[in-house]
C-alpha cells in the first residue's frame, strides 16, 4: 500500500523583506511579497527523500492561508510533491497556532496519512509548536527536531541533535515528524517540475468542509492574543576608528570599554 | 492579491518561477564564485553541472531526447537570471542555444539521437564557427569549404573569436559547399568533434574576464565522415539563420543580465553609501540616470520576449527584425548600465573588490558580436525602412 505523505507548510513574508504588523497586530501580508517558509523547504525536501526511497509514495503538500498560499504549494509541487490541498477561509484571518493546528489536523485527516512532515517553525511566527501540537490533535506519536529522518517498516526513524547528546528516535506509524534545517538542503525546482506543477491537482477546502465553526478559529477564536507589537529601534551607527597611528590603541580602548578584553 | 494574466506581454506563472529559481541557483554561487574561476582560470563547471541536473540548460531542446520541451522564451531567461547574479553561462548562447536548435530542427534522425540528449543534459558542449579573418560574420563571404573525397568530407578554412573550443566536445563550422548544377559556393554545416585530425585551435589573448576562452582556427583537410554534414546540403542558408536567430535573443539575454547585475550593485551603493547628510542615492544626479538605465533594460528584455516569443511559435522572418533590435537594445542598455553604475561607484567602480570595472570591457562584446551594432542599424535600414543598400 502506498505511503501517504502530508507536509504542512506555510507561506510566510519574505524575511529578506521590510516586515511589519497590520492594524489589528497580524502579520501584515501586504506590504511584502509571500514566499514558501525556508523552513518548510527542509520539510519538503525529507518528505521527496522518503518517497523516494519507498516503493510506493504519495506526498500532498497542505497550507492554511490566503489566495496568494497557493504560491507555497506550486513550489512545493514544483519541487515534485505529487498534489496539495489548500484551506482557505476569510473567517481564519488572525488564527493563532492552537486554531491553525485543528485546521490542519482536519484537513490531514481529510486527506488521509501515514506520516506528517513539517518544518521545525515558520520563519514569521517562529514558535515551532505546530508539530506537536498536530500530534496532539491526531492521536499519534511526535518525533521532532530531527536532523536526519528515515521511514522503514512502518516505523519512522530520526535522529535529533541536542547541545549536549543526540538522540536516536523512532516511532510507529502514523506519526508526526518535524525537521530542522540541518536534515539536508532542499532542492531547487528542476524546469520539468516548474512545468509540471501547474497540471498537478489543488484541492480547495473551506471551514464547513472540515466541519469547523467560524468561532473555533480566527482573531476571536485565538486562545493567544497580541497585545501590543514595537518595531525594533533601528540599529544605531557604529563607532568607526580612523587610523592616524593611534588606531589600535583605540580599538583596544573601544574593547575594554565594551567588557571584551 | 497579485493579478495573474498569462499573454505574449506578461510572463506566465511557470516563467515566473523559473526566473525565481534560476535567480536563487546563480546567488548561491554568486559573483565571487565567477571572478576567483577567472582568476584561477577555470571553468565554473560547478554551476553548468548543477544548472544542467536542474533540466536548466536543456530548456529549449525536445523533450524526446531529454530537454525540457520549451523555447527560446525559456532558455533567454535562464542565461539572463544567472547573468542578473553575477554568473552568466556564456556557452549556452551557442550549444543548446545554436548548435542545439539547428541539429534538433535540421539534423538526421541519427545526428538528433546523438547529439541532443548530451546538449539537453550538459554533459556535452558544442561551440559554433562561422566568424573568419577575411569575412566578418558574412555568410556569403565565408571561405572555409568542404569538398567530397569519397563518402567523406574533406574541410580547410580559418576561423576567428570562437568562444570555448578547448572545453566543448565539438564544433558546429559553417562552411561552404559546390553546388553540383550551378557550381557556386553555399554555406553548409559541419560537426568537427575537437579531436578530428587537421583541427586545430589557438588562444586568443583578450582583455576579457570570462572563464571561456576565444580561439582561431585551422582547418587543415580536415576528414569528415558523411554524416558529419548536418542536415540538408542545399538549405544550408535556412539552417543557418535558424540558428542565429537564438544566437541574437541569447546576446540579449547576455547583455540584459549584465546590465541588471551592474545596475543593482549600483543601487546598492547609492542606497548605502553617504556623504553629508544624505545617501548619494538621494540626488537626482545619481537616481535619474539609474532610474533611465532601469526602463532602458525593461524595454530591450521586452524585445527580447517577442523576439522569443516569434520565434518560439515558428515565425522566423518575424523573428529575425525582432531578434536583432533585441540584441542592439539589449547591447545598448547593457554597456549603458555598466557605464552609469562605475560612474555611480566613483572610485570603487575601478577597483577590484566592487567587480564593475572588468565589465567596461565585458559589456561592448554585446555590441559587436555576433554581428555589430553598425551591421545590425544596415539590416534595420535595409530590411525594414527599405532604404538603399550600401554594400
Amino acid at each position: 500500500m502506498s505511503l501517504r505523505i502530508v507536509v504542512a507548510v506555510k507561506y510566510v513574508p519574505d524575511a529578506t523583506g521590510d516586515r511589519h504588523f497590520a492594524e489589528d497586530l497580524t502579520t501584515d501580508r501586504d506590504a511584502v511579497d509571500g514566499l514558501l517558509s525556508e523552513l518548510d523547504e527542509y520539510a519538503v525536501e525529507q518528505a521527496l527523500q522518503i518517497a523516494e526511497e519507498a516503493d510506493d509514495a504519495e506526498i500532498t503538500v497542505l497550507t492554511v492561508g490566503p489566495e496568494d498560499a497557493k504560491d507555497a504549494l506550486r513550489k512545493a509541487l514544483s519541487m515534485g510533491a505529487d498534489q496539495a490541498v489548500h484551506v482557505e477561509d476569510d473567517a481564519l484571518h488572525g488564527t493563532d497556532a492552537l486554531g491553525t493546528s485543528l485546521v490542519l489536523a482536519k484537513a490531514i485527516e481529510h486527506t488521509g496519512y501515514d506520516l506528517v512532515v513539517c518544518g521545525m517553525a515558520s520563519t514569521d511566527g517562529t514558535m515551532g509548536v505546530l508539530p506537536a501540537m498536530l500530534a496532539e490533535r491526531l492521536g499519534v506519536p511526535q518525533v521532532t527536531l530531527l536532523s536526519e529522518v528515515k521511514v522503514e517498516d512502518g516505523k519512522v526513524t530520526g535522529r535529533r541533535d541536542g547541545d549536549a547528546a543526540s538522540e536516536q528516535l523512532e516511532a510507529q506509524l502514523p506519526a508526526v515528524v518535524s525537521v530542522t534545517d540541518q536534515s539536508g538542503e532542499a532542492r531547487y525546482p528542476s524546469f520539468k517540475g516548474i512545468m509540471a506543477a501547474k497540471k498537478k491537482k489543488v484541492e480547495s477546502l473551506d471551514l464547513s468542509d472540515l466541519g469547523i465553526e467560524e468561532d473555533e478559529v480566527g482573531l476571536a477564536g485565538a486562545w493567544t492574543k497580541v497585545d501590543s507589537a514595537a518595531e525594533r529601534p533601528a540599529r544605531t551607527a557604529g563607532t568607526i576608528v580612523t587610523d592616524e597611528g593611534e588606531g589600535g590603541k583605540q580599538l583596544a580602548a573601544f574593547l575594554a570599554e565594551q567588557k571584551f578584553i | 492579491m497579485s493579478v495573474t494574466l498569462d499573454n505574449a506581454l506578461l510572463e506566465s506563472e511557470e516563467h515566473r518561477t523559473l526566473r525565481s529559481c534560476v535567480a536563487a541557483l546563480g546567488r548561491r554561487y554568486g559573483r565571487e564564485y565567477f571572478t576567483a574561476a577567472v582568476r584561477a582560470g577555470r571553468q565554473t563547471d560547478e554551476l553548468w553541472r548543477e544548472a544542467a541536473k536542474l533540466g536548466y540548460l536543456g530548456v529549449n531542446l525536445p523533450e524526446q531526447y531529454g530537454g525540457g520541451g520549451g523555447g527560446m522564451t525559456e532558455l533567454s531567461i535562464v542565461l539572463e537570471e544567472l547573468g542578473a547574479t553575477g554568473c552568466p553561462l556564456l556557452l549556452l548562447v551557442v550549444s543548446p542555444a545554436i548548435c542545439g536548435t539547428v541539429i534538433a530542427r535540421f539534423g538526421t534522425e541519427a545526428q538528433r539521437a546523438h547529439w541532443l540528449p548530451g546538449l539537453a543534459d550538459g554533459s556535452v558542449r558544442m561551440a559554433f564557427g562561422i566568424t573568419e579573418p577575411d569575412a566578418g560574420s558574412n555568410s556569403h563571404r565565408i571561405t572555409t569549404t568542404a569538398r567530397r573525397d569519397g563518402d567523406d568530407w574533406l574541410l580547410s578554412g580559418r576561423k576567428v573569436f570562437i568562444s570555448g573550443v578547448d572545453i566543448a566536445d565539438a564544433t558546429l563550422i559553417v562552411g561552404r559547399t559546390e553546388d553540383a548544377r550551378t557550381g557556386k559556393l553555399k554555406p553548409c554545416l559541419f560537426i568537427v568533434p575537437r579531436e578530428t585530425a587537421g583541427f586545430e585551435f589557438r588562444p586568443i589573448p583578450m582583455e576579457l574576464a570570462a572563464p571561456e576562452k576565444q580561439f582561431q582556427l585551422f582547418l587543415d583537410d580536415v576528414r569528415l565522415p558523411a554524416d558529419a554534414l548536418v542536415g540538408d546540403e542545399d538549405a544550408g542558408l535556412l539552417q543557418l539563420f535558424a540558428g542565429l536567430n537564438p544566437e541574437r535573443i541569447m546576446t540579449a539575454a547576455f547583455s540584459l543580465g549584465m546590465g541588471r547585475y551592474a545596475l543593482d550593485t549600483a543601487v546598492e551603493y547609492a542606497r548605502t553609501r553617504q556623504v553629508w547628510q544624505a545617501p548619494i542615492g538621494a540626488h537626482q544626479a545619481i537616481a535619474h540616470p539609474l532610474a533611465q538605465v532601469r526602463i532602458e533594460l525593461e524595454l530591450a528584455q521586452l524585445m527580447m520576449r517577442k523576439a522569443a516569443f516569434l520565434y518560439d511559435n515558428g515565425d522566423d522572418m518575424g523573428a529575425g527584425e525582432a531578434a536583432n533590435m533585441a540584441k542592439y537594445a539589449a547591447a545598448e542598455a547593457g554597456a549603458h548600465a555598466v557605464d552609469q553604475a562605475v560612474h555611480t561607484l566613483g572610485g570603487n567602480g575601478l577597483t577590484t573588490e566592487y567587480g564593475l570595472a572588468s565589465l567596461l570591457t565585458a559589456s561592448r562584446v554585446g555590441r559587436i558580436a555576433p554581428v555589430s551594432r553598425e551591421m545590425i542599424l544596415n539590416f534595420v535600414s535595409h530590411h525594414t525602412l527599405g532604404l538603399p543598400k550600401s554594400y
